[in-house]
């Protein structure tokens, strides 16, 4: 890979990628069972998502 | 007084350690030993500590995670620190990058081209890869307490 080959992702499409890995992560991580496991997941992930975007909203105000 | 006299008396020293030869290490050092090598093998390569402990789903995903992670960070020409930084930030990405283990080798060999930070997604690359080293740090964690039997 090299610098042309650069991924372009946008804001909402890498925060939902960090987001997903990362609660992947810490759901195979802190559960055992495979039901757990996606409850963790899932709910782990709609937190990311709400809070990501709710400090961007807050943010909003002040970025201009 | 009266208890103290007639209260068994604790031996002084373990009786079993006795049968040991000289020289061999106990089963508790061993143990301890291997939980290091575990702790260090899953820094080195992501999930290899998991995968030592035939946890192989969680092995899977920490090498798959952490290696998602890098690439992407990578890709989207993040800062892949070195050791010559200029400030305390720098330091700490550069520690933070090293926790992804011998990945932080890949990703200085993926991006040939150098960071660009001047767009939002050098900057996301830059948190990624930053990301990854600290996530790849807990799962070796994760292992080392896992191989000492404290959690799992």
């Amino acid at each position: 890979m090299n610098a042309g080959m650069g991924f372009k992702l946008s804001h909402l499409q890498s925060m939902l990628l960090f987001a997903l890995l990362i609660s992947i992560a810490f759901g195979f991580l802190s559960r055992r069972q495979p039901i757990e496991r996606a409850k963790y997941i899932v709910w782990s992930l709609l937190l990311f998502l709400l809070i990501g975007v709710g400090i961007g909203w807050a943010m909003y105000p002040f970025s201009r | 007084m009266a208890d103290e006299t007639t209260a068994p008396v604790a031996p002084q020293h373990d009786s079993t350690r006795d049968t040991t030869t000289p020289g061999a290490l106990s089963p508790d050092y061993r143990h301890e030993t291997m939980a290091y090598v575990i702790g260090v093998a899953g820094w080195l390569v992501p999930g290899l500590g998991h995968a030592l402990l035939k946890m192989w789903g969680r092995a899977a995903m920490c090498f798959l995670t952490v290696g998602t992670l890098v690439i992407l960070g990578a890709g989207m020409r993040g800062n892949v620190f070195s050791s010559r930084g200029n400030d305390a930030f720098d330091s700490l990405g550069y520690l933070a990058d090293l926790g992804t283990g011998t990945f932080y080798l890949l990703a200085r060999s993926l991006e040939t081209g150098g960071a660009d930070v001047s767009h939002a997604g050098g900057d996301y690359g830059t948190r990624f890869l930053a990301t990854a080293g600290m996530l790849n740090l807990l799962s070796a964690l994760h292992a080392y307490e896992a191989a000492r039997g404290r959690k799992a």
